[in-house]
C-alpha cells in the first residue's frame, strides 16, 4: 500500500564525503592531516595538510652559532633524532675539514643504530595500532623505552640527546654500558618471536596489510621514495652501504628487500632491518673496546668559530630513508643556510596523496603509518 | 631469528600466545620520580664559590634562557676577575643542552639529576631560578652532567710564542720575543670568551675583548681603534705592560690565560705606523681649544695626558729633562724587552697630534714652576721615579756600587762605565731582572763570558718580579739566590771585592708588615767587582722649588693627590709613578684621569665666567 | 663495468652543455654551475641519458647582496653512486623560474616550499599555494631581509618573571644585568 499523494524527492547524493584525518590522529607520529574525499568508503582525492609542527628550524639555524645548532637539529624528527645530529655534524665537519677520531665514529654508529631500533619499535607499535592491535602498540612503546634508558645513560637525555657535535661526540660511554647494550639486544632477540606471534605473523594483520598502499618500483623511483619504503619495492639501496659514511664500510650487514611494495612488504623490511641493526650493534660491541683515543677532535671556541666558506650536502640513512642537509657557510660564525631534506617530506605528502586514492577508508590510517612519515620533519 | 616470508598467510592462533603475558608482572613505574642516570641533564647546579659571574653561560645559551643577576652581598674583585653576578635560568626557555656547562670557564655550573617541577599559573615565576649547589628545590640532588675533560669546550692552552733561544740572545739587546704570526694570533684570539674581566682589571680599562674580537675577525684596523680608545702607548703596552688583564682572565682559572699583551702587540706590529697615525689623527677634535697645558715629564703618564688633551684641541707642551721621551719605559726598560724604535712610534703618534715636547729641558733649571704656572691654564707633574734607593749598608757608598736605575739610564744613554767581570745585584723585582740581564749581555759582548748573581731578600715564591722575567733571566745564566739579606759591600784596599749576605728567615711579620728576620750565623760572601742595588726608586721633586714644596701637601714623601689626580694647588695635577708607584699601565690610567679632570675643571671655569 | 660507461656518459652530457662548469668536490660528489636557462636541459640529459633518476632535493639560498636566489638541484644516480649538485642563480627582480615537475615529481614539494619560504615562483609547478604557512600573510620568512627576532619582539607581549628571590635581590640594590 502507498499513499496516493506520494511524490519522490530529489536527494543529494549521500555517498560522497569529505573527511579530515588529523591534525590529531594515531595514524601518524605527530600533528598532521590528510583531507580526503570519499565515494562510499573509497578515497577519490587526498590532500596532505602540514604546518602544525612548523617551528622554523631552517630559519632559526641561520641565527645561531654553529655549535648552538646541536640543540635544534634533533628536534626536527622526534622519533629518530640521532641521524639529524649526525648529518648536521657531518656537514660542519666537511665544511671545516675536521677529522673525526675513530672512536667517535664508532660511537656514532652505536648511537645511530640504537636510534634506528627505537624508531622501528615505535613504528611497529603505531602501525599495529592503526589496525586495531593496541597490545602491540604498548609493547613497541615500552620496549622503545628500554632503548631510551640507554640513551639517557649515554647522553644524559632520553629523547633529545644532543650527543653528536661537529668533530665527534660529547661524552665517552659510562662504565658497563656496552654490557647493557648487549643485554638489551639479547632481550630484543627474545622479544622478536613474541612480536611475530602477536603482530608480524598474525593472520589478521597480514591480511589487512597485504595489498594496502601498493607502490610499484617505477612509481617509487619516480616519486622520490627512499629508505625502507623503496627497499620494499625491490630496490636494494641503502646510503650506509652505497654512499657510505662513518665506519659503515667496515661493518657486515645485509640490506633487506621485498618486492610487493605494499604495507606488509614495508613492515617486513623494517622487521628485518631491526635484526640487521642488532647484528651491527653486536659488531660495534665487539670492536669498540679495541678502539681507543679521543672522542672529539679539538674544536675552536664555540663563541668564536668561523666555519670556512663553502657548501656541503651530507647524507645519511635514517630509519625513514634518505636524510640530507644542504649547508652553506660564508665563512661566518653561523650558517648562511641549512636546508633539511628529510625522507618524510616525500613520503607524507606527494606519495601519501597518491597512494591514498583508491584505498578504503579503514586502510587510510594504515597506509599513512606504513610509510613511516614523520610530520615534524616535513614541517621543520 | 627467523625470517617471515611475504607469502606467509600468518596464523590466527599464534596471537593468542600473548595471553601468557596475563600471568606476568606488568610493566609499572613507581609514582615517585625515577632516579635519573649519572649523566643526566636536569636542573642546574651552580657552585657559588667557584662561579666568577663571567656570563659565558649566558653567551652560549641557545635560547637566551640565561640572564645574569647582580647580587650586592657577594664579593667582587676586578683585579682577580670576580664579579658579584650569578646566572639565573629561565626554564620556560632552557632546552637542557648543557652547553653552558661545557663552556663554563670555572667549572662551577653543572646539571643535576633532578627533573621534576610543576606549578600553577600563579606560581609561574618559579620557572625562573637562581641555581645554587642545593638544587632547584633545595633537596640536594646529585650532579648529573658536569664538566669533563672530554667535553670541555674551553681551550686551556696558549698558542706557543716563539722567542730567541738563550744562547741567541745574550750577546745583544735584540728583542727576545718574536710576536705572533697571523695564524697563531687568530687562534689565540679565538680562545677569548668575551667575558670582559680583563677590561675590569685593567687600570686603564682597555677594551681588550673588543680588540681581541677584531683580531679574530682579522680586522686589525678596528683593533687599533679599540686600543687607541684607552691607550696611546700601544707599542709599549703591547710589550712590557704588567698585564693585569691576564691575571684576571677567566680562562686562567683552569688553564693559561689569553696572551692579551702579545695580541695587542700583534695588532700594532701588523698595521703600519703611517696607517696607525692616520687612524688616530681622525680622532682629533675639529676645532682647537684655547687652553694651554704644561706637562713635566714625557713618560707614560705625561704622554697619555698629552694625548687626551691634544685630541680635545688643547695646546700641550711637555718639558722633558732627558734627551728622548718615554721616561722609565726608555731609561729603565732594556731594549731586548722594548725596542726603542717602537717607543719612538708611540711618541710620534702623540706629537703628530700637535703636542710639543722640549727635550733636555729640566724644569727648575731651564724653566721655573712659577713660569709654567703663569703661562698655562694647568700644569701636570709626571716626573716619575728616577732616584734609586740605597740599602745604606757599609760599603754601599763605594764607587763600584750602583743604583740599578742609574745604571739602566747609563746603558740607554750609551754612557761609558766599566763592565764588571762579576756583578751582584741586590733585589728581586723586575728592575733587578732588567739590570741583571742587561749586565749579562754587556759582559758577554765585552768579556765573552758572564757572571751575574741576583740576591733577593724574598724566598722564590715571594719574588716581586714577573715569572717569565725570572725564567728568562735564569735561562740566560743569571744566578738567583733567594732569602739573602745584604750585610756589607766588602772592600779590600779600596777595591770592591763582593757582597756579604746573611740568611733571611722571613721577610714579613705576622701582620704582613715588612720586618725581616735573619739568621746571623749563616753568612755568605758573593765575590764581585760591581754591586747593584735594585731595591726601589724615589722621585726627585727638587724642581718644585722650596716655596711650592712648602705650599703643597705631601703623604710619605709623595705629592698628595685626590681621586682625580689634583694636588693641593688648584692649577697643579700629578700623575704617574711619582704619585702612584712604578707601573706603566697605572701611569697611563693616571694620565687619562688628570686629563679628564683638567678638561672638566677648565670647562667649569669657562661656564662660571660666561 | 656499468659504472664506467655511465661515468663517460656524465662527462658527455656535461660536455654537450655549453657554459656548464664542473667541479669534483670529493668522490661521488660533483658540483655543476650552469645558467638558469640551460639547467632544465641539463637535468633532462642527466635523467634521460646518464641515469640520474632521483631528485634528492632542490635547495634555495638567498644572496641578498647579489639580489639573487641560488637554486641547487641535487640529483643522484642509483647506478653510478654519484650525486650531482647543479647550481644556478635567479634574479630576485623576476623571482620566477621554470618548474621541473614534469621531469621529477618530487620537485612539486620542493618548489612549493621555496615559493612559500622565499617567494620564488615556479611556472608550471602544480602546487603554487601555501602548505605550511597557511595562516601567514607576511613576507616570505626565509628571506634574509625578514628578521625573526624583530618579528617576535613586535608581535608578542613580554612579561617578566618576578620570583621572591629576585625581589629580595632588587631590594638590596641588585637585579638583572642587561
Amino acid at each position: 500500500m502507498r499513499p496516493e499523494n506520494y511524490k519522490s524527492v530529489e536527494h543529494p547524493p549521500s555517498h560522497e564525503y569529505e573527511l579530515n584525518f588529523g591534525p590529531n590522529h594515531p595514524g601518524i607520529e605527530g600533528n598532521y592531516a590528510l583531507k580526503v574525499k570519499l565515494e562510499g568508503d573509497v578515497v577519490t582525492e587526498a590532500k596532505a595538510d602540514g604546518g602544525y609542527l612548523h617551528r622554523g628550524f631552517e630559519k632559526l639555524m641561520e641565527t645561531r652559532l654553529w655549535m648552538q645548532n646541536i640543540a635544534l637539529v634533533p628536534r626536527i624528527c622526534v622519533p629518530d633524532p640521532v641521524p639529524m645530529e649526525v648529518v648536521y655534524s657531518l656537514g660542519v665537519e666537511e665544511l671545516g675539514g675536521l677529522e673525526v677520531p675513530a672512536r667517535a665514529q664508532w660511537l656514532r654508529v652505536l648511537h645511530l643504530e640504537l636510534s634506528r631500533i627505537a624508531a622501528h619499535l615505535f613504528t611497529f607499535g603505531g602501525h599495529a595500532a592503526t589496525t586495531g592491535m593496541y597490545s602491540n602498540m604498548f609493547w613497541g612503546v615500552t620496549d622503545r623505552d628500554y632503548v631510551l634508558d640507554l640513551f639517557e645513560q649515554m647522553s644524559g637525555g632520553r629523547v633529545y640527546h644532543m650527543y653528536n657535535v661537529p668533530g665527534g661526540v660529547r661524552r665517552d660511554l659510562p662504565d658497563g654500558f656496552l654490557a647493557r647494550v648487549s643485554e638489551l639486544l639479547d632481550y630484543l632477540e627474545r622479544r622478536l618471536p613474541q612480536y611475530d606471534d602477536l603482530f608480524f605473523a598474525n593472520a589478521v594483520f597480514i591480511d589487512r596489510a597485504r595489498g594496502t598502499g601498493t607502490l610499484t618500483q617505477e612509481q617509487a623511483l619516480s616519486w622520490g621514495v627512499t629508505g625502507p619504503n623503496l627497499r620494499a619495492c625491490g630496490l636494494s639501496f641503502d646510503v650506509r652501504r652505497d654512499d657510505p659514511y662513518l665506519v659503515y664500510d667496515q661493518l657486515e650487514f645485509d640490506i633487506p628487500t621485498e618486492t610487493a611494495g605494499d604495507a606488509l612488504a614495508r613492515t617486513l623490511v623494517r622487521r628485518a632491518e631491526l635484526i640487521q641493526s642488532i647484528r651491527i650493534l653486536r659488531q660495534v660491541i665487539a670492536r669498540l673496546p679495541g678502539i681507543d683515543g679521543p672522542i672529539r677532535c679539538p674544536l675552536p671556541n664555540p663563541l668564536a668559530w668561523n666555519v670556512p666558506m663553502g657548501e656541503a650536502y651530507p647524507r645519511v640513512e635514517s630509519s625513514k630513508g634518505e636524510l640530507c642537509f644542504y649547508l652553506v657557510s660564508t665563512g661566518g660564525d653561523r650558517p648562511h643556510r641549512v636546508h633539511v631534506r628529510g625522507p618524510s617530506s616525500m613520503h607524507a605528502v606527494q606519495v601519501l596523496e597518491r597512494l591514498s586514492i583508491g584505498t578504503r577508508i579503514e586502510d587510510v590510517a594504515q597506509t599513512m603509518f606504513s610509510l613511516d612519515a614523520c610530520p615534524p620533519e616535513v614541517d621543520r | 631469528m627467523t625470517d617471515i616470508k611475504y607469502e606467509s598467510k600468518g596464523s590466527l592462533l599464534r596471537p593468542f600466545k600473548a595471553l601468557a603475558f596475563l600471568g606476568r608482572e606488568p610493566v609499572t613505574e613507581p609514582m615517585g620520580p625515577r632516579p635519573a642516570s649519572e649523566n643526566y641533564r636536569g636542573f642546574h647546579l651552580n657552585d657559588w664559590e667557584k662561579c666568577i659571574g663571567c656570563g659565558t653561560c649566558k653567551k652560549i645559551c641557545d635560547n637566551q634562557a640565561i640572564r645574569m643577576v647582580s647580587i650586592p652581598d657577594l664579593p667582587a674583585d676586578p683585579v682577580k676577575g670576580i664579579r658579584a653576578e650569578r646566572p639565573a635560568m629561565d626554564y620556560g626557555r632552557c632546552c637542557w643542552c648543557g652547553l653552558c656547562v661545557d663552556l663554563c670557564p670555572t667549572g662551577s655550573l653543572s646539571l643535576s639529576r633532578e627533573y621534576v617541577h610543576t606549578c600553577t599559573e600563579e606560581q609561574i615565576s618559579s620557572y625562573f631560578i637562581l641555581p645554587d649547589p642545593k638544587g632547584m628545590h633545595g633537596q640536594g640532588y646529585e650532579k648529573g652532567w658536569a664538566k669533563t675533560a672530554d667535553a670541555d669546550l674551553i681551550d686551556l692552552e696558549r698558542q706557543p710564542m716563539h722567542q730567541l733561544a738563550p744562547d741567541e740572545r745574550t750577546d745583544s739587546f735584540a728583542e727576545v720575543v718574536d710576536g705572533f704570526d697571523p695564524q697563531s694570533a687568530l687562534l689565540e684570539a679565538s680562545r677569548c670568551i668575551q667575558c670582559g674581566m680583563c677590561h675590569d682589571a685593567c687600570p686603564s680599562n682597555m677594551d681588550a675583548p673588543q680588540y681581541i674580537r677584531a683580531i679574530w675577525s682579522d680586522d686589525l684596523e678596528a683593533a687599533i681603534e679599540h686600543i687607541y680608545d684607552t691607550n696611546p702607548l700601544a707599542h709599549v703596552c703591547g710589550r712590557v705592560c704588567t698585564h693585569r688583564c691576564e691575571s684576571a682572565c677567566s680562562i686562567g682559572i683552569r688553564g693559561k690565560p689569553l696572551s692579551i699583551r702579545w695580541l695587542k702587540r700583534y695588532a700594532m706590529d701588523q698595521v703600519g705606523h703611517d696607517r696607525v697615525r692616520d687612524i688616530v689623527s681622525k680622532r682629533k677634535a675639529p676645532l682647537p681649544d684655547s687652553g694651554k697645558i704644561a706637562i713635566i715629564g714625557a713618560g707614560p703618564a705625561g704622554l697619555t695626558a698629552a694625548y687626551d688633551l691634544a685630541l680635545q684641541g688643547f695646546q700641550v707642551t711637555i718639558y722633558e729633562g732627558l734627551p728622548q721621551g718615554g721616561g722609565m719605559t726608555r731609561y729603565g726598560i732594556p731594549e731586548y724587552r722594548l725596542p726603542y724604535n717602537r717607543l719612538d712610534d708611540d711618541i710620534d703618534i702623540i706629537t703628530s697630534l700637535g703636542v710639543v715636547i722640549h727635550y733636555d729641558t729640566w724644569v727648575g733649571r731651564d724653566i721655573s714652576m712659577t713660569q709654567l704656572e703663569q703661562d698655562n691654564d694647568a700644569v701636570i707633574v709626571a716626573n716619575g721615579l728616577h732616584l734609586g734607593r740605597s740599602t745604606r749598608i757599609p760599603g754601599s757608598d763605594h764607587a763600584q756600587v750602583y743604583s740599578a736605575i742609574d745604571l739602566l739610564r747609563k746603558i740607554t744613554l750609551g754612557e761609558h762605565f766599566d763592565i764588571p767581570q762579576r756583578a751582584v745585584v741586590i733585589g728581586g723585582g723586575n728592575v733587578a731582572m732588567d739590570i741583571a740581564r742587561s749586565l749579562l749581555r754587556l759582559q758577554q759582548r765585552t768579556h765573552g763570558r758572564t757572571d751575574v748573581t741576583v740576591t733577593t731578600l724574598e724566598a722564590r715564591d715571594q719574588m716581586m718580579a714577573a715569572a717569565d722575567e725570572i725564567e728568562e733571566a735564569e735561562e740566560e745564566g743569571v744566578v738567583i739566590i733567594n732569602s739573602r739579606g745584604p750585610r756589607q759591600c766588602t772592600v779590600d784596599k779600596e777595591v770592591l771585592t763582593g757582597l756579604e749576605t746573611v740568611h733571611c728567615i722571613s721577610v714579613f711579620d705576622a701582620e704582613g708588615r715588612f720586618h725581616p728576620q735573619y739568621d746571623e750565623d749563616d753568612l755568605t760572601l758573593y765575590g764581585a767587582d760591581m754591586v747593584v742595588e735594585a731595591i726601589g726608586q724615589a722621585p726627585d721633586n727638587d724642581f718644585l722649588g722650596e716655596l711650592l714644596t712648602e705650599r703643597l701637601e705631601w703623604v710619605r714623601g709623595r705629592l698628595k693627590i685626590d681621586e682625580e689626580g689634583r694636588t693641593s694647588e688648584p692649577w697643579l695635577w700629578a700623575a704617574g709613578d711619582a704619585v702612584e708607584g712604578p707601573d706603566v699601565i697605572h701611569a697611563i690610567a693616571g694620565g687619562h684621569r688628570v686629563a679628564n679632570s683638567i678638561q672638566q675643571h677648565l670647562a667649569s671655569l669657562r661656564k662660571a665666567s660666561a | 663495468m656499468s659504472k664506467e660507461i655511465k661515468a663517460v656518459r656524465l662527462d658527455e652530457v656535461l660536455g654537450e652543455m655549453e657554459g656548464a662548469v664542473m667541479q669534483r668536490k670529493r668522490p661521488g660528489r660533483i658540483r655543476v654551475d650552469i645558467e638558469a636557462d640551460a639547467l632544465p636541459t641539463l637535468l633532462q640529459l642527466l635523467k634521460g641519458r646518464a641515469g640520474y633518476l632521483h631528485l634528492s632535493s632542490i635547495s634555495c639560498v638567498d644572496w641578498p647582496e647579489d639580489e639573487e636566489f641560488e637554486l641547487v638541484y641535487h640529483v643522484w644516480s642509483y647506478e653510478t653512486g654519484v650525486l650531482v649538485s647543479a647550481h644556478t642563480r635567479i634574479s630576485k627582480q623576476s623571482a620566477r623560474y621554470i618548474s621541473v615537475y614534469d621531469l621529477y615529481v618530487p620537485a612539486g614539494f620542493f618548489e612549493r616550499d621555496i615559493y612559500e619560504m622565499y617567494g620564488l615562483y615556479f611556472e608550471g609547478s602544480p602546487h603554487m599555494e601555501k602548505f605550511i604557512l597557511t595562516e601567514w600573510n607576511g613576507p616570505p620568512p626565509m628571506l634574509k631581509s625578514f628578521d625573526t627576532e624583530e618579528f617576535v619582539r613586535d608581535t608578542f607581549d613580554w612579561k617578566e618573571y618576578n620570583p621572591d628571590w629576585l625581589q629580595e635581590i632588587v631590594a638590596k640594590g641588585g637585579g638583572i644585568v642587561e
